[in-house]
């Protein structure tokens, strides 16, 4: 074994009320091992203690953190190490990768420099050793002209080129371990990909092990070889990978692995975590749609340019939408999907007139949106609505729920009084399967997935027709995720509402979607029924998007 | 275009409970800090101060010359008589020169007319308690007293400077743009002309007083605020919350002060309340230079000017009262300051 | 590079207009008659319009305003109408003297504030680390009027350490023996709000990622900090000294006038006391670019410091 940890306990002291100090217990015995030459996958989801328990081995914790158990390492009980023992074994013996690379790295030093920080100190090389160790460091994680790239600075590269930095620091004293902080969650789908095989390969040719930390199953499923799950601060279950998928034992196992939607099937809804561990089945039944829908909403032509400055008077144009055509049926969901940088939300920006369109048609109902006047416009905004991507910012911190929802009732003048309105907001607020005293609270009360239905609700009030979803789901958590979509998979039935549904997750925009769209640098570069999407895409670049997503474990062929 | 949202008959409904907002959590955190109390305490206390003399219950009469000049403190017991004149004093009654006199014929009907007048002189007192000025004013009621002054100057200045500050940031930060260029503009001016210079010029056109110095203030020290409320409102103009304000109808007016100023009103209270500490010293040279308050005013500014030439001579007292007085309540205050913007940070790291 | 600067220096021109503007409006419909002072206070009414029509104050304000701009196109302010000594001599005298006080004071302001700033940033809620917060919020809260006339009184009139006040042709003599009695009291009041805020920037940049990434690697504490942090904290730091680098040129009147040290400050005091409009608006006009000029250096230095700036 190249790593133990027994029975780990970590606590956040978090200050003291009436003289007693307050504990948070992040981590509440953690057991597991990490074999040499093996790859153990810690998953959960977020608050599930998995990213403390990595950070507990090299003592990376704020200084609020207190630590107990056991962490043994060659023999050596880490938790009870001096700080020059274990800053001798960091970054040697034990390295590692971070989420975000580009807070990860100094922005004041170039990437060369700090790739020969270890180098010079651990293994005592001369600066220009150093250098030109790192050169070669650089073209092995595959970075392009490595020797250029040496004095650029962390801002000059892309994420994906900044992970690989980040490898190749972690790489550069041959460590035997390599704990793996969510690498790719803040990568895009096919550069998350290249980064994962980039680790495998490594991996064998080092012959190392690697702690990988994820919230994505599917991921896990390819790439480990040991699955340690993680709920609360506690282990639910760990084995090899193999049996975890196949054979898992435990409630929770069995429901984070039922609860994702599958590309493959197409559930009328999604399985939530509590539902299934009480024993429910999935619901197959779908409310079949009505293809001859009328049209409600026609765009032809949409573009929108920025312009930035260059030089003393130059202005240069970024087209970050060119020409977008499509249709939405009523009742029906047309699915946006693409990568960062395709203009996809944007796009959705500017239909709502939130961006002003450079070019182009909205036809809604028989008027051009692009072209109405100020109170026109208002009167828009009554039938067309939008939910954003974070939770965390979407909604005004200093209003009360019940502030929030009452708000664009008094402006539009819906409801005949402040008790009437009271009244509407909380049906509301049970609709979307919230408790009514939600509405004298604030929104930091509440989870992300709890405030997303907060922000659904807000839109109801205006009693819309249709609702643009921008990456609405893409920052909660799996199970969470499922209970959104499956409500708004409800109020579509119940309300008739359209959608236009944005996002780089194709799993999600598949379970979801009646008409897909794949946007690419602001083009569309596929458009198709979900179905066909899936069986047979036509472009190279959706096939590419779809062999990047993760399937989670296939057994080898026989 | 259905709505199932229809209120039949409304159920009975629990009263509805509004969970503590910002201001409230952070007042609560506040109680638990000892230091940030014992300085709220100390803050009080001289407001109460304060609004005593400003009605005039207390320290009214801070210009009667109630003491001997220069009066010692009492712990220090009174001064002992001066050695006296240097010259021998003639003996003897004076040299009698009514005759070469024009004004003798006169004497005895003015010393008739003298007498029958009646002068109160009440006796000047050997100590006070902590001292008297040079004319004989007692130190402590002109503490008092300039502790209104000095910190009224303070406040009033950083109340102005805090909302001409919020305003145009406000408008520079959410607009941009034109409206945006003709503030950055009007900032570059202010900010190009040295702080001195501007108080003299605008000294020029407001002359001296309390009110004319909380104004000159104002008008020179509002940059900092604006720089701090513009950034903030850039960065909250294109955060979510305001772009759903915006979906869903909301006007400009009502997405700057509705939805983003009370998101930034903490940073402007803590801001504002730096303000008040830097207006108050601030007043302070400028009444030592002459351009304060007016003759008729006592101020901390007034009492260390004075107390300059004073302590030439060894009169310590009043320096020693004005910076004592001084140094409590901006110590205090400044303690304050730091423990609310602490206990305003927890919560709001929790909100954003 | 060019096009920015060419871009910059034509921004520079409305501000000028601007402050121009602002000072001869205040100055010449509020402030009080140059012509009264001149004259005296015994002064006949006669006597005062003739100096009036001869610093050409019956002049219609719009012609006062087109000769003011002419002077600032030519930086050419005759002379001081109290003084009669060249604007541009006064200038030249009296800079230096200011530069000899406030050059020292800054510098070891920033040099003394930077390592104690870091040191307590390093031990971060020890006792020291309070203690010297709590002994600073003190400091701050005595004028610095009380620090100068005990200063005075103590180190110069009762222990004769240095004199009370003066000045002195050699630069050197007003470098050991002038200057470190103000530098010493500059120094007690300064120290105290740069540490704390040079703290702030340091935890700031302690609470980032990349400084977990430097631990990581296996680098020493005093590395990380020294290192891998300051280099961070230079960027608000500069910021910071950017900022305060147009207010030494005036801002040390206070110094100045206590110390009677010859200087601009003292000058400009002066000048507006009596309404000696030449030197006020060469103060004003010099100032002002002296200002712009020094916000482009410091916004050009960040491009040294910072990387990821774009001067655009």
């Amino acid at each position: 074994m190249l790593l133990s940890i027994q029975d780990l306990r970590v606590a956040f002291r978090m200050g003291k009320v009436d003289g007693v100090m307050q504990r948070f217990e992040a981590v509440k015995g953690v057991s597991f091992d990490v074999p040499e030459n093996g790859t153990v996958a810690l998953v959960g989801e977020s608050g599930s203690g998995k990213s403390v328990t990595a950070m507990s081995v090299l003592n990376l914790l704020p200084d609020n953190a207190e630590r107990s158990g056991k962490i043994v390492y060659q023999g050596k009980d880490l938790l009870h190490a001096d700080l020059s023992e274990l800053q001798a074994l960091r970054g040697k013996d034990i390295a590692c990768v971070f989420q975000d690379p580009m807070g990860s790295l100094n922005p004041v030093f170039t990437v060369g420099q700090q790739l020969c920080e270890p180098l010079i100190k651990h293994l005592g090389m001369k600066p220009r050793e150093a250098w030109a160790r790192a050169e070669a460091l650089l073209a092995e994680v595959g970075i392009p002209e490595p020797k250029r790239r040496l004095k650029a600075y962390p801002h000059e590269l892309s994420g994906g080129q900044q992970q690989r930095v980040m490898i190749a620091m972690a790489l550069s004293c041959e460590p035997k371990l390599l704990i793996a902080d969510e690498p790719t969650t803040a990568l895009d789908v096919t550069i998350q990909r290249q980064i994962l095989e980039l680790i495998a390969k490594l991996k064998e040719q080092h012959r190392m092990s690697v702690l990988f930390i994820s919230h994505d199953l599917g991921l896990v499923g390819e790439i480990a070889d040991h699955v340690v799950v993680m709920r609360n601060g506690i282990v639910r279950e760990q084995g090899p990978v193999a049996r975890i998928f196949n054979a898992p034992q435990d409630a929770y196992t069995k429901a984070l692995l039922a609860c994702r939607p599958h590309l493959g099937e197409n559930p009328a809804r999604l399985m939530v975590i509590d539902e299934h561990m009480q024993g429910q089945t999935a619901r197959t039944q779908a409310k079949p749609k009505d293809p001859n829908a009328p049209v409600l909403l026609e765009v032809k032509a949409l573009a929108k340019s920025f312009w930035l400055h260059t030089g003393l008077f130059a202005r240069r144009e970024f087209k970050a939408v060119r020409g977008v055509n499509f249709q939405l049926r009523r009742g029906h969901t047309l699915g946006v999907v693409g990568e960062s940088g395709s203009g996809k939300t944007t796009m959705g920006l500017t239909l709502l007139r939130l961006h002003e369109p450079t070019g182009g048609e909205v036809m809604f109902d028989g008027r051009n949106l692009l072209t109405l006047n100020d109170r026109e416009r208002q009167h828009m905004r009554r039938r067309i609505q939008i939910v954003f991507q974070n939770p965390y910012a979407s909604l005004n911190p200093r209003f009360t729920v019940g502030q929030t929802l009452i708000e664009p009732m008094e402006i539009h003048k819906i409801g005949a009084s402040t008790a009437e309105r009271k009244e509407r907001a909380r049906a509301l607020l049970e609709k979307v399967g919230l408790d009514a005293t939600a509405f004298g609270k604030y929104p930091h009360e509440f989870s992300g997935g709890q405030r997303q239905r907060i922000a659904i609700a807000r839109c109801l009030t205006l009693e819309p027709e249709v609702l643009i979803l921008d990456e609405a789901v893409s920052a909660l958590d799996v199970s969470v995720q499922a209970q959104v979509l499956n409500l708004l998979k409800d109020l579509q039935d119940e309300l008739g509402l359209s959608y236009v549904f944005i996002s780089h997750d194709l799993a999600v925009v598949r379970f979801i979607s009646d008409e897909v769209l794949v946007m690419k640098d602001g083009e569309v570069v596929e458009q198709a029924t979900a179905e066909e999407i899936l069986a047979a895409p036509k472009q190279e670049y959706t096939r590419r998007l779809l062999g990047a997503i993760p399937r989670g474990y296939v057994p080898a062929a026989a | 275009m259905t709505s199932a949202v229809l209120p039949s008959p409304p159920p009975q409904r629990a009263p509805v409970q509004r969970s503590e907002g910002v201001w409230h959590a952070a007042w609560k955190r506040l109680l638990k800090d000892r230091v940030g109390i014992a300085s709220l305490a100390v803050v009080a206390l001289f407001i109460v101060l304060i609004v005593l003399t400003a009605l005039g219950l207390v320290a009214k009469s801070w210009q009667a010359e109630v003491g001997v000049p220069n009066a010692r403190p009492g712990f220090m017991g009174a001064a002992p008589p001066e050695a006296a004149a240097v010259i021998e004093t003639p003996k003897g009654p004076n040299v009698d020169l009514s005759d070469v006199d024009p004004l003798a014929p006169r004497y005895k009907e003015w010393a008739e007319r003298a007498a029958k007048l009646k002068t109160e002189e009440a006796p000047r007192a050997q100590t006070l308690p902590l001292g008297g000025d040079r004319l004989g004013r007692d130190v402590l009621v002109k503490a008092m007293k300039g502790t209104q002054t000095s910190v009224f100057v303070g406040l009033m200045g950083a109340v102005f400077a805090a909302i001409i500050g919020t305003l145009l940031g406000a408008l520079a930060g959410f607009f941009g743009g034109k409206v945006g260029d003709f503030l950055e503009w009007l900032y570059n001016v202010f900010t190009a002309i040295p702080d001195i210079l501007l108080i003299l010029a605008f000294a020029a056109v407001f002359g001296r007083g309390v009110g004319s110095v909380a104004i000159i203030l104002s008008l020179v020290g509002w940059t900092g605020l604006y720089r701090q409320v513009r950034a903030e409102f850039l960065k909250h103009s294109v955060r979510e919350y305001v772009r759903a304000a915006e979906a869903i109808g909301a006007s400009s007016m009502s997405r700057m002060f509705k939805h983003i100023l009370p998101n930034v009103s903490h940073v402007i209270f803590v801001r504002m309340s730096l303000l008040v500490v830097g207006f108050i010293k601030y007043e302070v040279i400028l009444s030592y230079l002459g351009l304060g308050v007016g003759v008729d005013d006592v101020s901390w500014g007034t009492m260390l000017a004075e107390a300059q030439s004073e302590l030439i001579l060894g009169y310590w007292w009043q320096l020693a009262a004005a910076t004592a007085f001084m140094a409590v309540f901006i110590t205090a205050f400044s303690l304050m300051t730091d423990a609310l913007r602490d206990a305003l940070d927890p919560k709001l790291r929790g909100l954003e | 590079m060019l096009p920015y600067l060419i871009r910059r220096l034509w921004q520079m021109v409305p501000t000028l207009v601007g402050a121009v503007l602002l000072v001869f409006v205040l100055f010449h419909f509020f402030g009080s008659d140059p012509a009264e002072i001149l004259g005296g206070l015994n002064a006949t009414p006669q006597q005062i319009d003739a100096i009036r029509e001869q610093l050409g104050l019956n002049r219609p304000w719009y012609v006062q305003l087109g000769i003011y701009l002419k002077q600032v196109a030519t930086l050419d302010w005759g002379s001081s109408w109290t003084t009669h000594e060249a604007v541009s001599h006064i200038f030249a005298t009296r800079l230096p003297a200011t530069l000899t006080v406030m050059l020292p004071i800054l510098i070891f302001d920033t040099l003394l504030a930077l390592p104690i700033a870091m040191w307590v940033a390093y031990r971060r809620g020890s006792l020291s680390d309070r203690a010297i917060m709590v002994v600073s919020t003190l400091a701050l809260s005595i004028s610095f009027l009380v620090y100068i006339i005990v200063g005075q009184y103590l180190f110069g009139f009762q222990l004769g350490w240095f004199p009370v006040q003066g000045w002195s042709d050699s630069v050197l003599t007003n470098l050991l023996t002038y200057v470190p009695l103000p530098l010493m009291l500059a120094l007690m009041v300064g120290l105290a709000p740069q540490t704390r805020l040079y703290r702030t920037f340091f935890l700031d940049e302690l609470g980032h990622d990349y400084v977990r990434t430097a631990r990581a690697k296996g680098l020493t504490e005093g590395s990380v900090l020294f290192k891998h942090v300051l280099r961070n904290a230079m960027i608000p730091i500069l910021t910071n000294i950017g900022l305060a680098l147009p207010g030494i040129f005036v801002g040390s009147f206070l110094i100045e006038v206590f110390f009677s040290i010859p200087g601009l400050g003292r000058e400009v005091i002066l000048a507006v006391n009596r309404s000696d409009y030449p030197v006020i608006q060469a103060t004003t006009v010099y100032l002002a670019m002296l200002t712009m000029i020094i916000n482009l250096i410091v916004d050009l230095l960040y491009k040294l410091v910072d990387p990821r700036v774009v001067l655009k």
